[in-house]
């Protein structure tokens, strides 16, 4: 601010005087500065082929593909020995507590969401049916995906503690849907 | 030279001095019970006019309208009769001005928590009300301009042409917003629809920022703070040049709310960009307020006023910084919809308005009263440290718990998991900084109840002042004095004016006008239907509710929300909504896609206690929806105003809309008793759980197909 002259104006407002100091060098520099971001902001993003939010978007996802730990696929033996795990069913009953039990209850007898101790299944009874419906979800009929909130491991184990419901009774079980499904 | 004799009217502003100090009391105080809602769920007390979401909106529209409107007002009109050395234009409209005033605030503040609200936020109060505003900010601006031509002082000051521009640029947002179709006497529907009603929407937020909590403020502050420090202003020149740039700027920059959502990227880049462009127009008012102290420094360690004004203008500035860096997109993918966002708004709310408040009605009403001084300087000084210590635990709370939340928004774990996958998991680190943003505003609170005191005890010390004698000469003929051409300019108010209007009406233009017009801004999407019509009375008891004031509606293109929600939202969903409902802030998750996610009885339950569906759920319950009868006499006449914005209903779908309604409400009933719940069919949450059913779920038809 080593322009400041303290010049006053002649005028007065209520007593309110102005000085006439020049506008400050590093106030207009701040000033120049933004209108060149902005000169150049507009040409990258839209005629230089500056990426776009959907790009962005496709690049995040990419990424996250990449580096996504290959989930190796079980087949229904491989799966039924997880099943007659008893840390496995311990570890899926802790998950099942957690997140299952607001729709299927406690005891599986189900409320908003269906029963699982009937041998009655919407959407398959196989083990390899339980986890892709878990994994996977029924958006149409509210079962929602886990697998943004479990690993493969975790879905793993809660189908093994839901295997441990079947044929068991519950206090107050909903009436059977879907088809009966023989192991 | 003949000299006049008059009096300058004190009464109406001691009147609006009261009113600010009364209103901010109210508003303040609502604030407070906010947010400690958001930690201890049980304060919302299960009744519906005192839900976060009913309260909330009246928090803000007290503060915004009812304390700084006032504080506008009070010191507009002390000043303006001053600065043009005349009394008001014209006694009458100055009461009517008041007292409509108040009674708007007074219909605000009984609507709102009634839950009758447009859902614009800033812009809640239906369509009767906001014809009120209309009115009584005209009779304000004849009021004002009819100062201005009977003036006695020919050149206008710049806290006048700061005033010109607020008066100008309120009318045109409040009237553009505001613009909707009543069904009903308390009933109206946004004529906007969707990403336009959505711009439109933060054109005028952002502006209201603009125009209501900042140009008037400046314009209180060049009056107001060389009277305080007895200072000449630092520069004239920097007046000139840091008005106009910020009053053709600041309309531009609307966009940055909508940055990553489907607006066009056109109008989020001029979002960005003007936003950057400002830091300097609003840094030329904090420099030429803070600089005014040169040489007086030494005040500022006995005078409360000036303590107050100073740290307002630092406020002032640190906000006007901080805004638009969240305008670069990289810091809003962040800070949008978080916490952050409101510890920027209360830097600028709590900082720069309420404190160069406190600093005016220190200054003013031992003036008013006729009080040889104020009744304690130590306690206004004490009020002064609670403030700044209260925005401080305020303000950092805020940032802190607004950065956490960004990223535990977006963290994902080695096997591609949400780490934070229920909202609920995000609670226990956000209530810590929920409870210390609480204390910073108790003590805030506390220091403007100790406010209260000292100005009533110095009001009573004192003999009201009704009106000052003054005197002045009648202005010199035109062209006399010397100056450049803008000095020219501020002899002639209605040239002024035009170009001011002109200004400011050009960034708004050039954005809302080709949006409306140009197609290729909304892609349609064949696939997106209108809502049933019991879809439609749910949206309503949705906007009644305030639901809009803790989830979003927009999914927005990062891999932490199109994994959390589902696929991101695009603006050709939004065709039929009237008004959008995007939200600004996630207290609670994203509803966009919130459709069939859960079953019907899930909802049911949810509603009733959320506890019971999701642990440590911080949501109130909503029992009422399930006891409070569905009304449908007025479903057809709101599917045939829908008609009107051409939303493709048949006349068919109007004459048997209630008939539909009833069928679907039916088959939520009997979902809702399979799943071993009430048959709630006749009752106002079924028409709820229809429309967040039917949530952003269309576009799945398109995948379909």
């Amino acid at each position: 601010m080593s322009q400041v002259n303290d010049e006053l104006l002649d005028h007065e407002y209520d007593g309110i005087r102005e000085y006439d100091n020049p506008l400050p060098r590093w106030w207009l520099g701040i000033f120049v500065i933004s209108v060149v971001f902005s000169v150049i902001y507009v040409p990258y993003y839209h005629f230089m082929g500056g990426p776009h939010q959907e790009d962005e978007y496709a690049a995040e996802m990419a990424a996250a593909a990449a580096s996504a730990p290959k989930v190796e696929k079980l087949d229904e033996a491989a799966l039924q020995k997880i099943a007659a795990d008893p840390t496995r069913i311990q570890a899926g009953k802790a998950l099942y507590d957690k997140h299952c039990v607001a729709c299927h209850t406690a005891d599986g007898g189900g409320l908003v969401g269906p029963n699982l101790t009937d041998k009655f299944w919407i959407h398959g009874g196989s083990l390899t049916d339980i986890v892709h419906t878990i994994t996977e979800g029924v958006p149409e009929k509210g079962m929602i995906s886990w697998k943004t909130q479990l690993s493969a491991e975790e879905i793993r184990s809660v189908a093994a503690f839901v295997n441990t419901l079947r044929g068991t009774t519950p206090a107050n079980p909903k009436a059977p849907e879907g088809e009966p499904y023989e192991g | 030279m003949k000299v006049e004799e008059f009096q300058y009217d004190d009464k109406i502003v001691r009147k609006f001095v009261v009113a600010t100090v009364v209103w901010g009391v109210v508003g303040m105080l609502v604030g407070l019970i906010i947010a400690f809602q958001l930690v201890v769920h049980q304060l919302n007390f299960d009744l519906p006019f005192l839900t976060f979401g009913r309260l909330r909106p009246l928090h803000t529209n007290a503060v915004i309208f009812a304390f700084v409107g006032n504080g506008i007002f009070a010191g507009v009109y002390y000043s303006t009769q001053r600065l043009l050395k005349a009394r008001m234009f014209n006694d009458g409209l100055s009461k009517f001005h008041f007292w409509g005033w108040q009674a708007i605030i007074v219909s605000a503040a009984v609507t709102l928590p009634l839950g009758i609200t447009t859902s614009k936020e800033y812009a809640e109060l239906e369509w009767p009300i906001d014809i009120a505003i209309a009115v009584v900010w005209v009779v304000f601006a004849i009021n004002f301009f009819g100062t201005l031509v009977k003036r006695r002082e020919r050149h206008l000051y710049v806290a006048i042409w700061f005033y010109i521009a607020s008066i100008v640029a309120v009318a045109l947002l409040h009237i553009v917003n505001s613009l909707a179709l009543p069904v009903s006497i308390l009933k109206s529907y946004s004529i906007y629809a969707g990403i336009q009603d959505a711009l439109v929407q933060w054109w005028y937020g952002h502006n209201a920022v603009a125009f209501f909590l900042t140009t008037p403020y400046l314009g209180l502050m060049y009056y107001f703070m060389p009277k305080a420090a007895q200072r000449p202003v630092y520069s004239y020149r920097l007046s000139v040049v840091h008005f106009w740039s910020l009053v053709f700027l600041y309309m531009w920059a609307g966009p940055h709310h909508l940055l990553y959502t489907s607006l066009p990227q056109w109008a989020q880049t001029l979002g960005t960009t003007f936003s950057i462009m400002l830091i300097a127009p609003s840094w030329g008012g904090m420099i030429n307020g803070l600089l005014t102290l040169r040489g007086a420094w030494d005040k500022l360690r006995t005078d409360p006023v000036l303590k107050f004004m100073v740290a307002a203008i630092t406020f002032y500035g640190m906000s006007t910084f901080e805004g638009p860096m969240m305008s670069l997109k990289s810091v809003n993918a962040l800070s949008h919809y978080t916490n952050w966002t409101i510890a920027h708004v209360h830097a600028g709310a709590l900082g720069w308005n309420g404190f160069l408040t406190f600093g005016m009605l220190y200054w003013l009403v031992p003036r008013l009263w006729g009080a040889k001084q104020l009744h304690s300087t130590k306690m206004a000084t004490t009020h002064f440290w609670l403030g700044l210590v209260g925005i401080g635990m305020y303000v950092l709370s805020m940032w802190a718990a607004g950065i956490a939340e960004g990223l535990m928004w977006k963290e994902f774990d080695a096997d591609g998991r949400l780490v934070y996958a229920t909202w609920a998991d995000t609670l226990p680190t956000l209530n810590p900084m929920y409870w210390v943003r609480g204390l910073g505003g108790t003590l805030y609170f506390v220091g403007v109840i100790m406010m209260v005191v000292n100005l009533w005890k110095t009001a009573k010390s004192g003999t009201p002042v009704d009106q000052t004698d003054a005197a002045a000469p009648l202005p010199e003929p035109a062209g006399a004095g010397a100056g450049g051409l803008h000095r020219l300019l501020e002899g002639k108010p209605l040239t002024f004016t035009v170009l001011t209007t002109v200004a400011v009406a050009a960034g708004g233009a050039f954005e809302i006008i080709p949006s409306l017009l140009i197609d290729s801004n909304v892609p349609t999407i064949a696939a997106v239907k209108p809502y049933t019509p019991l879809e439609l009375e749910g949206r309503d008891i949705y906007i009644s509710e305030g639901c809009y004031n803790c989830h979003s509606q927009h999914v927005r293109p990062f891999r932490g929300e199109t994994e959390r929600y589902g696929p991101y939202s695009k603006a050709g969903e939004f065709v039929y909504d009237h008004p959008f409902q995007f939200g600004s802030r996630r207290i609670g998750p994203d509803l966009h896609r919130v459709g069939g996610k859960y079953p019907d009885g899930w909802h049911y339950r949810h509603m009733i206690d959320p506890r019971d569906t999701s642990e440590g759920s911080v949501m109130p319950s909503y029992p009422w929806l399930a006891d409070d009868p569905l009304d449908l006499s007025m479903t057809q006449a709101k599917v045939k105003a829908m008609t009107v914005f051409n939303v493709p209903y048949s006349d068919a779908d109007v004459a048997n809309a209630v008939e539909n309604a009833k069928a679907q409400a039916a088959a939520i009933g009997k979902r809702l008793e399979d799943q071993k719940l009430p048959n709630a069919q006749d009752k106002k949450i079924v028409a709820l759980i229809a429309y967040l059913q039917r949530l952003g779920t269309d576009i799945r038809a398109e995948g379909a197909q």
